[in-house]
Parts: C-alpha cells; structure tokens; sequence
C-alpha cells in the first residue's frame, strides 16, 4: 500500500521535474559552464575566468553594474509609498476596493505599453514638458531620456510607479493578519495613534517589508528587460543598460553568447547577495 | 468655562477627523489620478489622427486604421492567444499533479523535489535564457508555437507548483483514504477528488500567467521572429521605427495589446490577489 502510494508519488512529480529540469535547472548548469568558455552559440572551448577577468575591467561593464546599483536605490521609494498608502486604506476609508483596483491597474499592463506610456511622458516635448510649460516652469528642459543619468532616473521613476500597486496589496494583506484586539489594547492603554502605527504595525509588519524588497528587487533587476528596450534600448550610450539588459545585448546583439552567460551569472549572483545583505539587515534588529 | 470646553471637545474631535479623511480622500484621489491618467490619454490619442493629435483636437478612427496596415494585428491577436492558452493547459497540468504528489501523497524525497523546483523561482530569466534558446533551435523549434508554448510554461511552472503545493497541502487526508477505502487508485482520486477542490487555486494560476505570459517580450522576441507568429505584445515593441513617431498609432496599439490582460484583471483580479498574498502564507 504504502509503496503503491510512494510509486504514485513519483509519478505525479514527473512532469513537472522533466519541465523544469531541462528548460530551467539545466540551463542555469549550461549557463554557468558556457561562461568559463568561449562559447559563440555553436561550439564552446574552456577558457577558464577569462571572460569575468575581461568583463570586470571593462568600464562599461563597470556602469552597467553601477545602473543596477542605482537601481536598488528606488527601492525603498518604491516600498515606503505604497506603505504609507496602505496605512490610509486599512483605516478603512469608504471606497477602498475601488482605489486599491485602481492602483494595481498597472500590473495587469505589460512593460512594453508602460514603456511607451512612459516615453510619451518624459520625451523632451513630452506631457512632463506640457505639463511644466503649463506651471510656468517651462525655462526647465529635463529631456530626461536624452541624458544617460536622468533617462534612468525615468527608468527608476516608471518602475516605481508601476511597483506601488503590487506592494500596496502585499502591505493591505499583511496588515490584514495583524489582530484587531491588540490595536483596542493600545488604544485602552492610552496610545495615540502614530504611537500605534511606530510601535506596533510597523514591527509586526517587517516580514512583508521584507517580502517587498525582494519582489521589488527582483522585478528591478530581471523584469525590467521589456521597459528599458521600448524605453530607451538601453541608451543614452550605456546609460540604462542594466546587467539583464546587457545579457540580451551582448548575446543576441553583439553575438558574443559566453559574455552574455557571464553576465547571467553575474545577475544571479547580485540578485543573491543583495537579498541576503537584505535579510541580514533586517535580522540584525531583532 | 469648563463646562464649555467639555461640550466643545467632542465637536472638535468630530471635526478634527472629518478633516483627516478628506485629506486621505484628496490623498488617493491624486494617486488615483497619477494610476488612471497615462491610460485615459492613451485612449484620447489613439482617437486622433496625427494631424489631430498635434494639433490638439479633433476625433477619427485614423490611426486604428493605420495600426491594421502597420501590424498584423489578427495574426499576432491569435498568436497571443494560441501560446498562452497553450503555456496555461501545461502549466496546470505540472502543477497540478505536483501539488498533489509534493502536498498530498508525499514521499521520503517530496521536500526535497519541492526545494529544488521553488529554487526555480530565484534565478533571473536573463539568467537562463541563453542556453534555453540554443538548445531549443538545435532542436528546430525556434519559430513554432510549441517552441514559445514550452519556455512560458517551464517559466510558469515553479511558482504554479508552490501555490498548488501550499493548496493541496490543506487538502484532509480522510479524502484520499476513504476513496482508497472505495477502491479509487491514485489516480482516480486526482482526477474525481482532488481536482474539483483544486478548482479555486485553478482559476488563481490561470488568471496570474494569463497575464504574465500575455504581457511577456523576451521569449516571443526569441523563439517566434517572424511578424505573423509574434505574440501582439512582441509585435508592438518591435513595430517598425519609421512608426515610433507617430504617437497615437502606438497609443492604438497600445491599447490593444493590454485591453485582453486588463479585461482579465478586472473581472478576475479577486484571484490575482489571492494569488499575490498566497505566495506569502509560507
């Protein structure tokens, strides 16, 4: 009986370890063999660290990994606004539901149309222009998408926008678990409100802060690959290329599919340290 | 004087909050605003002509038009449709049958299998995709559907696989022995018990990768090139660059390609939610 249910077991469990171990587990084997090689696409000949040892003397390169540093700083942009948001919602304004579809509209929409939307607005006679032109600020000509810093700063300012929804669901949720009596307990014992929200919904909230960073953190760092091609094809020069951006680039542009490996490695590897420091950090307070 | 201050405070307070939520109104109105506005000017241009939309008036279904004779908007409409459709019927089937060997049945290496296919979840696309595509066109299925069906669904499938897994999980274990009891097989009891109470996180992976793989670039940019197999989000990213300028042409096409997965979202998006929060419950 038991080993009929044991065979069923695996049978059950087959498909999806066929599915994902050749189109997923393998790969990433692949993907870190090929970048010790000078794998073209075709044939591959071992060349030790040669590709990382090119790659990080490279000082484009060198920016690339700065943009996606850059990156990790609309982070907490993009957790505090939706937080703050959040606190609003859960007091229980009339109408919520409807504000909160609103607000996560923008998930629904892929990065290809928020990409488009998104150079209409900050192209340089885009709405931000018209709108600036309209509050007599019309001497300012941003231009964002035609300098290297500021077309990212639009590539962090759009990602930001579109994130609010998503974290502002996680933080309603999380607040969601948090039980009633404990706020009726504060509130007996005399504390204002700010109190209640420093003392008690802010900790009891870490776990989802947490869970922000990371879903924020990988979105930043390997879904944004849509945004910056309709955005701005990873231009001004390197200026919004980031590392999963510059993978695509360097394989399928450039032909050179060992430095695209390498620097899919490389991703893997930030996206891992990042949300360890991450995890690291917020332990340390307990 | 005292006697006043007591029947003051209550009005006070009254006031004092009236006032904090007008300011939470006017706060989420804005935001409402920032959300809702891109969209409504998407829709406002896309019903001009260029002519109008420079001139800043004026309404005509031109640049519709000219999005059909830019784009084979049929074509990639059913593109769109045939590889997510199809990327969704294999992700359930994966996931499925996992959640119930890895949450139900289990087995001396469940946990283990169900680790490794989660770990799944932390790599980066970008991170994959390389070998993925070689691969894939050693073996010719570069520009075929199944091609594009595969890569979604493997993308799909460890996250569908931990919202099964986590669901079934919950599932009473009298189930399975009372149907044993009645001499169902395993699996007869997949398919008659633990199915229909599955319905729920069904609809949840459906709704989720619907819009996922419908708003996705990259993998139809790889594996399906030429204009009549591009998925309609594909399709809009690379329209030719002479169009680029014409604004509401793109708007048009905009709002095409995101009318499907935004139809969805609203009328399903309780389960895009669930979703959302589930991948949290653990």
């Amino acid at each position: 009986m038991a080993a009929r249910r044991r065979r069923a077991g695996i049978l059950f469990s087959l498909p999806v370890v066929a599915l994902v171990g050749s189109m997923l587990l393998l790969p990433i084997g692949q993907t870190v063999y090929y970048s010790f090689t000078n794998w073209d696409g075709f044939s591959s000949k071992w060349i030790g660290t040669t590709n990382y040892s090119h790659l990080f003397h490279n000082s484009e390169f060198i920016r690339v990994l700065e943009n996606n540093a850059m990156m990790i700083l609309a982070i907490p942009v993009a957790i505090l606004f939706p937080l703050a948001v959040a606190f609003l919602i859960n007091s229980h304004v009339r109408g919520w539901r409807f504000f909160r579809s609103v607000f996560f509209l923008p998930t629904a929409v892929s990065w290809v149309v928020i990409g488009y939307i998104s150079v209409r607005f900050f192209a340089d006679q885009g709405i931000l222009q018209s709108l600036l032109d309209n509050t007599g600020l019309g001497f300012l000509h941003p231009n964002m998408l035609s300098h290297e810093r500021s077309a990212l700063i639009a590539v962090m300012i759009t990602f930001v926008w579109s994130m609010f929804g998503t974290n502002l669901i996680i933080f309603l949720a999380g607040m969601a678990t948090i039980d009633q009596e404990i706020y009726d307990a504060a509130r007996v014992d005399g504390a204002g409100s700010l109190t209640v929200m420093f003392k008690i919904t802010f900790p009891l909230l870490k776990r989802f802060v947490q869970f922000t960073f990371i879903v924020s953190l990988i979105t930043a760092f390997s879904a944004l690959f849509s945004l910056i091609y309709v955005m701005t094809g990873g231009g001004p020069g390197y200026g919004t290329t980031t590392l999963e951006f510059f993978a695509y680039q360097q394989a399928f542009s450039a032909g050179d599919f060992s430095v695209g490996a390498t620097a899919g490695v490389v991703l893997f590897a930030a996206v891992f340290a990042v949300s360890m420091v991450q995890l690291r950090l917020l332990r340390s307070e307990d | 004087m005292s006697a006043v201050g007591a029947r003051e405070l209550p009005g006070v307070r009254m006031w004092k909050r009236r006032l904090v939520q007008l300011l939470t109104y006017v706060g989420l109105a804005v935001i409402a605003i920032v959300m809702l506005y891109p969209f409504w000017s998407m829709g406002i241009a896309s019903f001009r002509s260029l002519e109008q939309y420079q001139a800043g008036h004026g309404f005509s279904l031109a640049s519709w038009k000219q999005l059909f004779h830019t784009l084979p908007v049929g074509h990639q409409l059913l593109s769109s449709a045939i590889v997510t459709v199809g990327a969704i019927a294999v992700i359930l089937v994966v996931s499925t049958t996992a959640g119930y060997a890895l949450g139900v049945l289990r087995y001396r290496f469940s946990t283990a299998v169900f680790l490794l296919i989660v770990s799944a979840m932390m790599v980066p696309m970008q991170s994959m995709i390389l070998p993925v595509y070689v691969n894939l066109s050693r073996i010719g299925f570069i520009n075929h559907y199944y091609g594009a069906i595969l890569v979604y669904a493997a993308l799909g499938a460890p996250f569908s696989t931990f919202l099964m897994t986590t669901y079934f999980r919950r599932m009473p274990e009298d189930v399975v022995e009372a149907s044993l009891i009645d001499g169902l097989g395993y699996g007869k009891i997949f398919l008659r018990m633990m199915l229909p109470l599955a319905l729920p996180a069904i609809f949840t992976v459906t709704v989720l990768q619907f819009i996922q793989i419908w708003d996705d670039l990259l993998v139809g940019l790889l594996f399906l090139q030429t204009p009549e197999l591009r998925p309609i989000t594909v399709g809009l990213a690379t329209i030719p660059s002479q169009h680029l300028l014409d604004v509401p042409v793109l708007m048009a096409g905009s709002l095409m390609s995101a009318l499907p997965a935004i139809v969805v979202y609203l009328v399903f998006q309780r389960y895009l939610i669930t979703g959302l929060t589930m991948g949290m419950s653990k």
